[in-house]
């Protein structure tokens, strides 16, 4: 039945080499082949350096491969673009310190041409979504790093994108926070249902977040294995503290266990977990 | 308030210093207490006038025969310099923005352009302005104009130099952020790389401010236009063995009109930053 829906990301045979030719070439891909369904939540995994932020990019048209294909919902990664498919989230915040905190969620539909009452309906409904009405009109340093990203979050969602592409945007909060903020984004996730590829390097987070774990391996980034993720039924609550009940299932601990030995096995050289790479479980 | 304050501390000291090396020449005979050196510069009213002097001047008639006091008389001057130099100011961050943005536009551009931007600033005003004043009477241009146009040479490097800058400077990931969402260059240039220029543009407008005034002055001695600071200091030079403090009042005269375009353009920084908080009061270096 799935198969029947055009999925919302084909990656196809991607090739990217920086430098081709010269004496400094680096390959940080080779022969990617992901394939992401509608409504999932992907978290790309591996040793630093692997080239997974690299791949995030090319998926969201902002490199181009060497060779091979990106599919975002049937169209080339470079009229998604055009058509405003992707919201991003990087590590750092990236908000402009020269916009309030409603102004820079409204930063992507300004640009979408949207007109102004629409614009503050929207960052109205926005920061109800990731709680911080009350600070519409702070600028970002008067936030803290949490909050910032939650803001971060806003403005990449506030246009609502078909696909969420994020690199890393816990790496920089500490451990409490971080926490927090993977359930809230659980939590929007859940309550948008948009299809979202996660970069990481924190086994927990990919594991907490994510529907699939695709496994990279360094120079080249190949796809080592990947590890499906089962938790056993989800929480039905909207509150954060009784989420954060999964973190302590047996299956948790399984699950962290799996991609953990998946990682090793990267590191020692071996091949992975024969994983079915691309196929998604329905 | 604050900085009023230590404004008004610093000319204070000025005085202090003057008037206490004066004091000190004046005891030991021009030299350093308790030395046989002599010191660099004699104490005598002709080379160092009093302060009082200068501001007794101030008051005095301009010429024998006239109403106008030397203060008056200064205070036109320096408004028709200030005219030129603010004239020169206004092309100058206007030239200097236009390059800067064609330079960002692309990395040909900038290396094809930067170096000469760079000789140009090499050229002594001295004489270039003679030049400039020629060409402009073989136009359409008054010498006004051409004052102004040299002020202009001055005040274009640094507002370019740094606009440029201030344009580069925000990081990979806001421009990636940007194209994510099909921003298009002007849109980039608009909502990103400007409003991330300002901290660096604001010191070198400062910088330039100062500059146009310094190129005003030359300009108007090198043109010999009458009525600005320039062609006044170039005639109370040429009376200084009879009225020394009268030289000093014209200098004096002309740093006042740079302090003025100065806290000037710190008032608009002012404004134009309310708000923006950090980036300015925080960042700018």
């Amino acid at each position: 039945m799935m198969g029947e829906v055009t999925p919302a990301v084909t990656v196809d045979g991607v090739d990217m080499v920086f430098n081709a030719g010269s004496e400094n070439e680096v390959v940080a891909l080779r022969e990617i082949d992901v394939t992401v369904q509608r409504g999932e939540f992907v978290s790309l995994i591996g040793p630093s350096g692997c080239g997974k932020s690299t791949m995030l990019r090319v998926i969201g048209d902002l490199l181009q491969p060497t060779a091979g294909s990106v599919e975002v919902f049937g169209q080339a990664a470079s009229s998604a673009r055009q058509n405003r498919s992707y919201g991003m989230a990087f590590q750092s915040a990236g908000l402009f310190d020269w916009r309030k905190v409603a102004a820079n969620i409204e930063l992507p539909l300004e640009i979408g041409g949207w007109s102004k009452p629409d614009r503050e309906a929207r960052s109205r409904e926005m920061l109800k979504l990731v709680r911080l009405e009350d600070f519409a009109d702070h600028y970002p340093w008067q936030l803290s790093g949490g909050m910032q990203q939650r803001v971060a979050i806003a403005r990449a969602l506030s246009f609502q994108p078909d696909l969420l592409l994020m690199d890393e945007p816990f790496g920089a909060l500490d451990e409490m926070t971080r926490e927090y903020m993977q359930s809230e984004l659980l939590r929007i996730y859940s309550e948008l249902g948009t299809t979202v590829i996660f970069v990481t390097h924190s086994i927990p987070e990919a594991v907490y977040l994510s529907n699939r774990v695709v496994v990279l391996s360094p120079r080249p980034g190949r796809i080592h294995a990947v590890v499906d993720i089962d938790l056993g039924p989800p929480v039905e609550s909207t509150d954060s503290a009784k989420a954060d009940e999964i973190r302590e299932r047996e299956s948790f601990f399984e699950m962290t266990t799996q991609v953990r030995a998946a990682l090793r096995s990267v590191e020692a050289g071996t091949p992975g977990r024969a994983g079915s790479p691309g196929v998604a479980d329905g | 308030m604050r900085r009023a304050l230590s404004v008004l501390g610093g000319i204070g000291t000025l005085i202090v210093l003057w008037e206490g090396y004066k004091a000190v020449g004046g005891l030991t005979g021009d030299q350093w207490p308790a030395t046989p050196w002599g010191l660099p510069v004699p104490t005598d009213d002709l080379t160092m006038p009093h302060v009082i002097d200068i501001m007794r001047t101030l008051g005095r008639p301009v010429q024998r025969g006239r109403d106008e006091i030397l203060a008056v008389f200064l205070f036109k001057a320096a408004l028709s310099t200030f005219w030129k130099a603010a004239l020169g100011f206004a092309l100058g961050t206007v030239i200097g923005w236009s390059l800067a943005v064609l330079m960002l536009r692309s990395r040909l551009v900038e290396r094809g352009l930067l170096p000469w931007i760079n000789i140009s600033q090499t050229v002594p005003l001295i004489a270039l302005a003679p030049i400039v004043v020629t060409w402009g009477r073989t136009t359409f241009l008054s010498d006004s104009l051409s004052v102004a146009l040299i002020a202009t040479y001055l005040t274009f490097f640094p507002v370019a130099v740094n606009a440029l800058r201030g344009l580069q400077s925000p990081r990979p990931a806001d421009l990636e952020l940007l194209r994510s969402y099909a921003a298009t260059e002007r849109e980039i240039l608009m909502k990103l790389r400007l409003p991330a220029s300002r901290p660096y543009l604001f010191p070198a407008l400062k910088l330039a401010a100062t500059l146009s005034v310094v190129g005003a002055i030359v300009g108007e001695i090198s043109a010999g236009v009458r009525g600005g600071l320039g062609r006044a200091i170039l005639e109370f030079a040429s009376r200084y063995s009879t009225a020394p403090a009268r030289l000093y009042a014209g200098v004096v005269g002309a740093a006042l009109l740079g302090l003025a375009v100065f806290g000037l353009v710190s008032l608009v920084e002012r404004s134009a930053g309310r708000g923006a908080g950090r980036s300015l009061a925080g960042e700018g270096t």
